[in-house]
């Protein structure tokens, strides 16, 4: 696990990337997102782990300001969401692939730069190379296999350079070699300083992040790193531990 | 508003469309199609062929109305034969040897004209009534000959354009109109539809671009082709390129040869103003649907009124008065008289009516681009 020491998250000093403060979301009678807080720190990889209907999604749609909280408030980098010019700071990739099939790999790159207010072959090409999909550069998205669109959907996050970057099961039908690759780029990414969230309900990956955050029906019910779950829960799986602590046990550090 | 944003979804839109054959057809090759073939039956149309069974129940008197109404009726080209009673005229029209029957008896009072009683088919009602008025115009023509007094000649002029023969010259305004609101509404609808269940919105959303920008972009986008497809199309209606004779094939002309005695270009801004807002249209209603096959449900509901009630294929001063409030509200009405106006009137921009046409179809441009702007929010779900 390598961590910087500047970006220590007990350091005082260095403020959260980002925070959740009372968050709460409902659908009619469904609370979604149910009173949420904590803090992110700069530069890690945190593991958001959770069943399938669990909130995951609508909690990353809170902290980008894609949906607005029932109650509560997100900041992203000391910014309040939602909030327009702060976009070009994060970075998203949706569940599904969320690319123009009728465009090639690079008009769409070229395309997600200029929103995002980077222009130019340069970006591209970095972001192709993250991915390592640059001798695909001028295909079709239609002809690609289903791997290569989900690496082009990570790209099309990464095409701006965002210091924090939300990743929403971005190993979903993914093969594991590529699984592998990819977790390669999201800590090499954080290595750099990119604070990263990243969502999953494949257990395999949680121990790939620095810190977890188990979710269930919209709360946060353990935080911790692998290893202090694993002892929280008396466990040497992680499987188990989140069904053990998949109840009210606060997990704290 | 950020330029730099709205030219990166005007330049990603036209992309898509370019790569998109069968839309490509749909916008310049179908109107084409459609357009040459409606001003083909307009003006080729046959003229009913009239095969009369006449039969005569009047004496003496109605033998002669009838042979001077047949050969007024074979004058204008029909066959006339006659026979005896009315049940043998009605099996013929039954076995369609006859088209259609004038039986003649002597007036009710006495001293009055004779009562003629015209039989057809019925199964065609407007092909009855080609054939009625066809017996019309032969009697008129045979009592005009018997009195021997001369009918009179009506002369028609018009105070805008002249008078012609030509149908397809009012048709032609409301067909090019029609064509680029109902094409450019599908694509846009079904290309904004995909946007929103194919997640490219979302992650769009999560970006700095603005709704506003992103209705901007796609009208610009679909915008360019709209006006490309009206361009053509304005070519092909007004053009008229003879092409000699060449070799075993004849000579022909490319082009629908419509006169017309306004400015091109401005009626051009006609058809841009009406696309724009076919685009923020297409935009708002793909908010209702869920699949391609909704965008297409919306055709009925949205685009036939429109057909029914803007002067496309009934003249909207023969409209029921009870319908007149609706025609004030569709736009594709405004476009359709604005049209008209400067192909058959000449107008220029001095011309109130002009004015009034353009100004609503601004109005309408700007608040459909409004209202779809709002469609795209931000907290979906």
């Amino acid at each position: 696990m390598a961590l910087h020491a500047e970006l220590d998250p007990d350091d005082v000093d260095s403020p959260p990337a980002i925070g959740a403060h009372g968050l709460v979301k409902t659908f009619g009678t469904l609370r979604a997102v149910d009173d949420v807080t904590f803090d992110l720190a700069p530069g890690r990889i945190y593991g958001l782990l959770g069943p399938n209907g669990s909130g995951k999604t609508t909690l990353i749609r809170l902290l980008t300001g894609l949906a607005l909280p029932t109650s509560g408030w997100a900041e992203v980098l000391g910014t309040r969401m939602p909030s327009r010019p702060n976009l070009a700071r994060i970075g998203y990739m949706t569940q599904s692939d969320g690319v123009y099939a009728a465009l090639t790999v690079a008009e769409n790159l070229r395309f997600f730069g200029a929103v995002y207010g980077v222009e130019g072959d340069e970006p591209v090409g970095h972001a192709l190379e993250i991915v390592d999909l640059a001798d695909r550069r001028s295909s079709i998205v239609g002809t690609l296999s289903g791997g290569q669109r989900r690496r082009l959907s990570l790209a099309c996050a990464l095409v701006h350079r965002p210091p924090v970057l939300f990743l929403d099961e971005p190993t979903v039908g993914v093969d594991p070699l590529l699984r592998v690759q990819f977790w390669a780029h999201f800590r090499a990414l954080s290595d750099a300083g990119t604070t990263i969230v990243v969502s999953s309900h494949v257990m395999d990956e949680a121990d790939r992040c620095d810190e977890l955050l188990f979710v269930r029906s919209g709360k946060i019910t353990a935080r911790g790193t692998g290893q202090e779950i694993r002892v929280r829960a008396g466990t040497a799986d992680l499987e188990q531990a989140f069904l053990r602590l998949g109840g009210n046990v606060e997990v704290t550090r | 508003m950020s330029r730099r944003r709205v030219v990166a979804l005007f330049r990603r839109v036209v992309s898509e469309i370019r790569r998109d054959r069968p839309s490509l057809a749909l916008l310049f090759i179908a109107p084409i199609v459609i357009t040459g073939l409606v001003t083909f039956i307009l003006r080729e149309s046959q003229v009913p062929q009239v095969t009369a069974v006449v039969v005569n129940l009047a004496g003496p008197r109605g033998q002669a109305v009838g042979d001077a109404l047949g050969a007024a009726l074979r004058t204008g080209g029909a066959t006339v034969t006659d026979v005896a009673d009315e049940g043998v005229a009605r099996a013929s029209i039954a076995d369609t040897s006859a088209s259609v029957g004038i039986v003649l008896r002597a007036g009710a009072a006495t001293g009055s004209a004779l009562d003629i009683t015209v039989i057809t088919n019925g199964l065609d009602p407007s092909g009855d009534a080609g054939q009625v008025s066809a017996v019309q115009r032969s009697v008129l023509a045979a009592v005009t000959s018997a009195s021997g007094t001369a009918m009179p000649v009506i002369d028609h002029t018009t105070v805008y354009g002249t008078p012609t023969d030509d149908p397809v010259t009012t048709f032609a305004p409301a067909i090019v109109a029609f064509f680029a609101y109902f094409f450019v509404y599908i694509l846009t609808g079904v290309s904004f539809l995909r946007e929103r269940t194919g997640g490219t919105l979302e992650r769009l959303m999560a970006t700095p671009v603005t709704r506003g920008e992103v209705v901007l972009g796609y009208t610009l986008g679909f915008g360019l082709f709209a006006t490309i497809q009206v361009a053509v199309l304005m070519l092909w209606a007004l053009g008229s390129l003879h092409v000699g004779a060449l070799g075993p094939l004849p000579a022909f002309s490319i082009g629908l040869g419509i006169a017309a005695n306004g400015s091109p270009i401005l009626a051009f801004v006609v058809v841009v103003l009406l696309a724009v807002g076919a685009v923020s249209l297409g935009i708002f209603l793909s908010t209702f649907a869920r699949t391609e096959l909704q965008i297409i449900q919306f055709i009925p509901i949205v685009l036939a009124p429109q057909f029914l009630l803007s002067g496309v294929l009934f003249p909207v001063s023969s409209l029921p008065s009870i319908l007149r409030p609706l025609v004030a509200i569709m736009p594709l009405n405004y476009a359709v008289d604005g049209l008209r106006q400067v192909f058959i009137r000449g107008a220029d921009l001095g011309v109130p009516a002009l004015q009034l046409d353009l100004v609503v179809l601004g109005i309408v441009a700007a608040f459909f681009a409004t209202i779809a702007a709002f469609t795209i929010r931000r907290d979906v779900v």
